[in-house]
């Protein structure tokens, strides 16, 4: 909202202060107009423009005595910034100068204010505004507004009767991507996902690792990966993989599926995945999944159809986002697909992905842990032998296990025993090879 | 400190899940499903480690013996990723409580030492927090090569050592047997990649004479950078110790200019003539070379160091004596710093800047936008001294300019010289703006000063004077004109010209430490009978003299006419600068201030706060020392009622603000948390207080136009206290010198046609735009170098009169004073890299310029510079930029390219016709 700041600012002598008195002596005074400070590009310098608000970046990142040394220097600054700032604050309580001034501009303002768009900005005082009522007005901005956070396109309150800006409306990211932010974590821990050991060490070197501990790769002198990508065929727990990723770790979580970024209108899609980065940004250090990446990464080809071109700029968006101009800072990206061979090369480049974490078809070893992990909760008849689906030579992955697992229960209760026999087991798997040997295109389950 | 190892950290995650996954498993089976989720080699190898462990507790010898090899081999063979602990460990966790029961009971021997070992490394997992029992075994254990354990445990051994330590020397037990340990880790840091730990652990256990020893050619840059910047941020004995370290360091490896800077940095001059006289000893061909270097390096600090006499001279021999010398004659020339000006020239006409400015092409007039000052200037008087000054500044070293050394064609016409042009002060300022023009050159200089030596005008001959000073400002010519032209006339009855020649000795010898000035200037300042004015700039000429060193007889000087003088002399503005050359005297000199500072508060209660305040920022400067700055905070908010009557009560405020950005401004760390700091004094500080602020930021950025400083600088610029104002505007030009910083030009273009009725503000916008244009933007006034870390006392002191001066503006600087300005002097330098060949001649080779990077402690050989652009020497830098050579061609006898480099061509060079 407008900052009451103006008190210390007399920079802008348009409105108030400013000493009138210069005025009356000297008739032609004519201040020079102040470097237009406007936008959200500026904003983050404009930040600056207060002496220092943010805190210096401490190296070297190795743990070392220095390190440290720096870090209680920078403590002792902070201490001593408190120390002052609660005796200032003792001695002289701001309150209530605050409070005076609060109430002029509230003054200032009016009541009811109207809400607006801002439609461009003229010069430092004045601006194009559009209320949803219809017509564009070209008013004035009081002083008191932040200048450095107008942009075009924000919603700003307006005067009810000179339609003045007189405050700005903050504008929150886009709500689709607070939906993408994944509040509650997934059940699924690193325990639940069977075998994959040689993944979960790969996933958590890339991504965990340079979120909780930057230093080890400095150490060594290495730039930490910025993204993985996950492929292997279908029910290999690569989602599971991510769910754990999620359940584990503190930093933000944002969740996608490819097909989300797909929009209606032009333009949208691309700019949903840059305030999905903007976000992930905001909320650093996190880690962006986007599941079933296929959906918009596939390769590029001449295209008649708009809607297929549109969805070759989402992806371009994505490429840009990921290794373009800005830098991404603490935001690792996952992907998953089961058809990285038809992904664009671009999107799979080192830089973009540096690591390619590929999900085999369970082994024996995974085997009989995934069968371990889903049995472990049924009654099992002491005639199951589990070892005879383990050995067997058929192409089952994680998830055809389960199925069995699943159908074998259901095979139970159909006949209303207490117990999974050895003869459910044969017959749910016989159930789950047969429709996936079934003449049916493959991957397609019926 | 050594951390815990992460593996650790990593290793509770895995428990977590392992106990995650129990509950379920537990339900139904018993205690063997346990390992259920264990891969079949996992569990034989987890038999296997438990057989082996119950084979330790067999009593047969050789059972045993076997047992604890195969362990050790078990547990070292094992590879491990870094997100988890290596299995072995991890099945031997559990056990290992049972194993330190079972080692108790084992009687000595040489197997019970080899369980000890093992024991010992187990402990880095399951070893509580605190114990120490790595260490605790370790010292039971063999004397095995630490190295075949790995770093982990290598690390983890240090970081317990260092807290055993701390609790030993508390209690006062013997702590030989972990210095011990500790020269055994050393070595193996130093050997592999690890200075930082090693120079870390050592630091702990207060042994870092040991690091000498294991330092070579390859790993004492790494060592040394850390132990430097380290330095800066150590209390205040262990800071001295660690440059002391690296300075032998450097000694050893003989990288002698770095030994120097670092001498240098410790203040210690005899560090310094022991570095010089040992480099290049045998003065072979390379040898002189190096002293050359060495001494282009002390010339720019200001430095003197006397080449024929004393520790650092040559020895004679009588064979071959003459080219001996020779190289005495060179080494006191460049010593002397009297190759400045050709130098400075050569770079000049390099980048083709020759052609002398007017003010008009400073101010440009014709780009400002809205009003300009048009027709007949407000002031003519203020227009022509401000033109005075930026013609100074904007053909500083150049030797000529467009006003004031052109000759009227004839004696008789009608156009008048421009120091005629001027009313009183501005006369001085005129006639000494032409030992400005001249600066450095001081055969060339003297002829043009020496006519207006002899004037009946008191202000023309005082200018005359003190350009004289300022010609020879930094350079130490051998027939020593300063002093010869300058002596006679401190005694001449005429106030103004006392004051030239009294403020001319102290920029001529700047730094210099010439006892002969001390012994003309000491009296004036406790003669009673002379006029404030006189003694004020005394005492400041002697604090430039006598910079840093707390030179005896100034000090009781400056003291006893502080207590001597009545309250109606003293407290004027006048009175400040015997404070801050009080303050001056003492630089940098840390707790040597005590004594002083004792007679001080015997002063009057506001003089004793005001001299106390000066004094204790001046001995602190670029300390980074937190209580002071703590302390200097609290003055600085304290809300004080002054009325007419007592003014001064408040007074000790400002230089409180502008000392807290003195002692924070040595550290990148310090001078941005101090940014932060002079926010909240903005916010809440009284008048006096925020008209330093502005000033204090500018210390803090001298000439580095960094956006947020200037940004907040041009918010004071318009301020309603108009003392703000003016400080902020002057502060503008401080951080803009000599960069020709389009932007900033371009705002003090905007605020001379904001301030056009303003003539003091204007004088002072005008000031501020010939200070960016410094020599034509080839000069800079940051007092710091070598990468920030050593700054010059001459520099700063320079600097700070001119801030201090700035607190009373319209008495002084835009008064009758603005003389005072001249005191930037000192500060000025060549912002230039400037490449020699062994023949002393210029050799251009290509380097890259880039933004300096932080690369302490960092693996590899990380780039020193980002961003860079390659160009051909010579070259300008700015601050915070780095060069490197781009070109193997020839090695740099410094390490640090700044200033004046000395090539020699690299024997290994192959060219590759690239």
């Amino acid at each position: 909202m407008g900052q009451a700041q103006s008190g210390q600012n007399p920079g802008f002598p348009d409105q108030q202060g400013q000493g009138e008195k210069k005025e009356e002596k000297k008739k032609k005074w004519e201040p020079p107009a102040p470097p237009p400070r406007v936008g959200r590009k500026q904003r983050r310098r404009g930040q600056g423009a207060e002496l220092g608000s943010k805190l210096p970046g401490i190296t070297p990142n190795a743990k070392c005595k220095l390190r440290m040394l720096k870090l209680e220097r920078v403590k002792d600054w902070l201490l001593m910034e408190e120390e002052f700032v609660q005796n200032q604050e003792r001695l002289r309580p701001q309150e209530e100068r605050n409070e005076e001034d609060r109430s002029k501009v509230e003054d200032l303002r009016g009541s009811p204010l109207t809400v607006g768009t801002l439609e461009e900005i003229i010069d430092e005082n004045h601006a194009i505004v559009s209320s949803s009522v219809g017509p564009e007005y070209y008013v004035s901005i009081l002083s008191f507004v932040d200048k450095t956070q107008l942009e075009p396109g924000c919603s700003v309150l307006l005067h009810n009767k000179v339609l003045a800006v007189v405050g700005i409306l903050q504008d929150e990211a886009d709500p689709m991507v607070s939906v993408m932010k994944v509040e509650k974590a997934p059940l699924e821990s690193y325990a639940d996902v069977g075998g994959l050991e040689q993944q979960i060490t790969e996933i958590k070197e890339a991504v965990e690792l340079p979120l909780t501990h930057p230093e080890l790769y400095e150490d060594i002198g290495i730039k930490p990966p910025k993204g993985v990508i996950l492929y292997g065929e279908p029910g290999t727990g690569k989602t599971l993989l991510a769910k754990a990723v999620a359940h584990s770790t503190s930093a933000t979580f944002l969740r996608v599926v490819g097909s989300e970024l797909i929009q209606k209108y032009l333009g949208d899609g691309p700019k949903l995945v840059r305030e999905l980065f903007r976000v992930a940004d905001d909320l650093a250090p996190s880690i962006v999944f986007i599941d079933e990446i296929d959906a918009i990464g596939t390769k590029r080809y001449e295209s008649q159809s708009g809607g297929e071109r549109e969805i070759q700029r989402t992806m371009l968006e994505l490429l840009n986002q990921m290794d373009g101009f800005d830098s991404m800072g603490d935001v690792k990206v996952i992907m998953a697909t089961n058809r990285i061979e038809s992904l664009d090369p671009a999107l799979i480049r080192p830089g973009r992905i540096d690591r390619k974490i590929e999900f085999p078809l369970p082994d024996t070893k995974t085997k009989r842990r995934i069968f371990n992990i889903h049995t472990s909760k049924m009654t099992l008849a002491p005639d199951v032998n589990l070892e005879e689906f383990i050995m067997a030579k058929d192409d089952l992955s994680g998830a055809d296990i389960k199925a069995a697992c699943t159908e074998a229960g259901l095979l139970a209760l159909r006949e209303r025993r207490m117990r999974v026999t050895h003869a459910d087991f044969k017959k749910a798997k016989e159930k789950v090879l047969y429709k996936k040997k079934e003449g049916v295109p493959e991957g397609l389950y019926l | 400190m050594v951390q815990d190892s992460k593996t650790v950290g990593a290793d509770k995650d895995k428990q977590a899940d392992v106990k995650k996954l129990k509950p379920g498993a537990k339900k139904r089976k018993g205690e063997e499903d346990k390992d259920a989720d264990l891969s079949e080699e996992d569990l034989e190898l987890k038999r296997n480690l438990e057989l082996l462990i119950e084979r330790i507790k067999d009593s047969n010898e050789g059972v045993q013996k076997n047992a604890l090899q195969a362990l050790s081999q078990e547990i070292r063979s094992a590879t491990t990723s870094m997100t988890s602990v290596p299995k072995p460990l991890k099945f031997l966790m559990k056990h290992y409580e049972s194993m330190k029961t079972s080692y108790d009971a084992m009687p000595k021997s040489p197997n019970k030492q080899q369980f000890a070992d093992i024991i010992s490394i187990l402990a880095i997992s399951s070893g509580k927090k605190g114990e120490r029992e790595s260490l605790k075994f370790r010292l039971e254990g063999s004397e095995e090569p630490l190295s075949s354990w790995g770093n982990e445990y290598v690390r983890n051994l240090a970081g317990e050592i260092a807290g055993e330590f701390q609790d030993r020397r508390e209690n006062e037990a013997s702590a030989a047997d972990l210095l011990e340990l500790v020269g055994q880790i050393v070595p193996y840091h130093m050997s592999h990649n690890a200075e930082t730990e090693a120079v870390d652990l050592l630091l702990e256990v207060e042994e870092l004479g040991w690091l000498e020893q294991y330092v070579d050619a390859d790993n004492y840059r790494r060592t040394c950078l850390y132990l430097t910047s380290t330095s800066a941020y150590l209390p205040e004995p262990d800071d001295k110790t660690v440059l002391h370290t690296a300075f032998s360091i450097y000694i050893k490896v003989k990288a002698w200019p770095d030994a120097v800077v670092t001498a240098l940095r410790l203040q210690d001059s005899e560090r310094v003539e022991q570095a010089v006289a040992e480099c290049g000893k045998d003065l072979d061909k390379d040898g002189v070379l190096e002293k050359q270097q060495l001494a282009y390096l002390l010339a720019q600090q200001g430095f003197p160091v006397d080449f024929r006499e004393g520790k650092a001279a040559i020895p004679t021999r009588g064979d071959e004596d003459s080219e001996r010398e020779e190289l005495r004659d060179t080494l006191t020339e460049i010593g002397g710093n009297m190759r400045a000006s050709s130098h400075y020239l050569s770079l000049a006409r390099d980048l083709d800047v020759m052609e002398p400015k007017l003010p008009e092409e400073v101010y440009k007039a014709h780009l400002v936008e809205g009003r300009a000052p048009a027709g007949p200037a407000v002031d003519s008087a203020r227009a022509n001294l401000a033109a005075t000054f930026v013609n100074a500044f904007v053909n500083a070293g150049f030797g000529t300019d467009k006003l004031v050394t052109p000759e009227p064609s004839a004696p008789s016409s009608d156009v008048v010289h421009w120091i005629f042009k001027n009313k009183d002060h501005g006369k001085a300022a005129a006639t000494a703006s032409l030992g400005m023009i001249t600066l450095w050159d001081v055969q060339g200089g003297l002829p043009l000063l020496d006519k207006y030596l002899y004037s009946k005008d008191p202000q023309v001959m005082a200018g005359c004077l003190l350009g004289i000073g300022i010609l020879c400002c930094g350079v130490q010519d051998e027939h020593d004109p300063a002093f010869a032209l300058l002596y006679e006339s401190i005694m001449k009855e005429d106030t103004t010209v006392r004051v030239g020649a009294i403020l001319g000795l102290g920029l001529a010898y700047a730094g210099r430490q010439r006892e002969e000035v001390g012994e003309v200037l000491a009296p004036l300042v406790t003669d009673e009978s002379l006029p404030m004015e006189v003694v004020a700039h005394a005492a400041l000429a002697l604090g430039l003299v006598f910079v840093g060193t707390c030179h005896q007889n100034s000090v009781e000087a400056i003291l006893q006419c502080l207590m001597m003088r009545s309250e109606a002399d003293l407290y004027q503005p006048w009175g400040k600068f015997l404070c801050l050359g009080l303050g001056l005297l003492h630089l940098g000199k840390q707790m040597a201030i005590e004594a002083t500072h004792e007679v001080v508060r015997t002063l009057d209660p506001n003089m004793a706060a005001y001299c106390g305040v000066v004094l204790e920022t001046c001995a602190y400067a670029g300390t980074g020392d937190v209580l002071k700055i703590q302390q200097m905070l609290a003055t600085a908010g304290e809300h004080i009622d002054v009325d007419d009557a007592t003014p001064w009560k408040s007074h000790f405020q400002s230089p409180a603000v502008i000392g807290m950005a003195l002692i924070a401004m040595s550290e990148d760390l310090g001078t941005s948390m101090a940014h932060r700091a002079l926010e909240h004094l903005l916010r809440y500080g009284d008048p006096p207080v925020r008209r330093a602020v502005p000033l204090a930021v500018a210390l803090l950025n001298v000439s580095n136009p960094d956006m947020t400083a200037l940004d907040t600088l041009s918010r004071l610029s318009h301020d309603a206290d108009s003392e703000v104002a003016q400080c902020a505007v002057l502060a503008l030009g401080i951080v803009g010198a000599g960069t020709n910083n389009a932007r900033l030009a371009g705002m003090l273009r905007g605020l001379s046609s904001y301030y056009y009725k303003e003539p003091t503000l204007l004088l002072l916008v005008r000031l501020a735009q010939g200070l960016v244009h410094l020599g034509k933007g080839l000069l800079t006034l940051a007092p710091a170098r070598a990468d920030g870390t050593l700054v010059s006392g001459v520099a700063l002191a320079g600097i700070l009169v001119v801030l201090h001066a700035s607190l009373d503006m319209k008495a002084l600087l835009a008064g009758k004073h603005s003389t005072l300005l001249y005191a930037l002097t000192p500060a000025m330098r060549p912002r230039m890299l400037l490449t020699l060949d062994g023949e002393g001649q210029l050799l251009p080779v290509p380097v890259r310029v880039g933004q300096a990077v932080d690369v302490v402690a960092q693996a590899g050989r990380p780039k020193t510079i980002t961003g860079f652009q390659t160009h051909t020497t010579p070259v300008l830098l700015n601050v915070g930029e780095r060069a490197e050579l781009a070109t193997n061609k020839y090695i740099p006898l410094s390490a640090m390219l700044e200033g004046v480099v000395i090539l020699k061509p690299n024997p290994e060079y192959v060219d590759l016709g690239e």
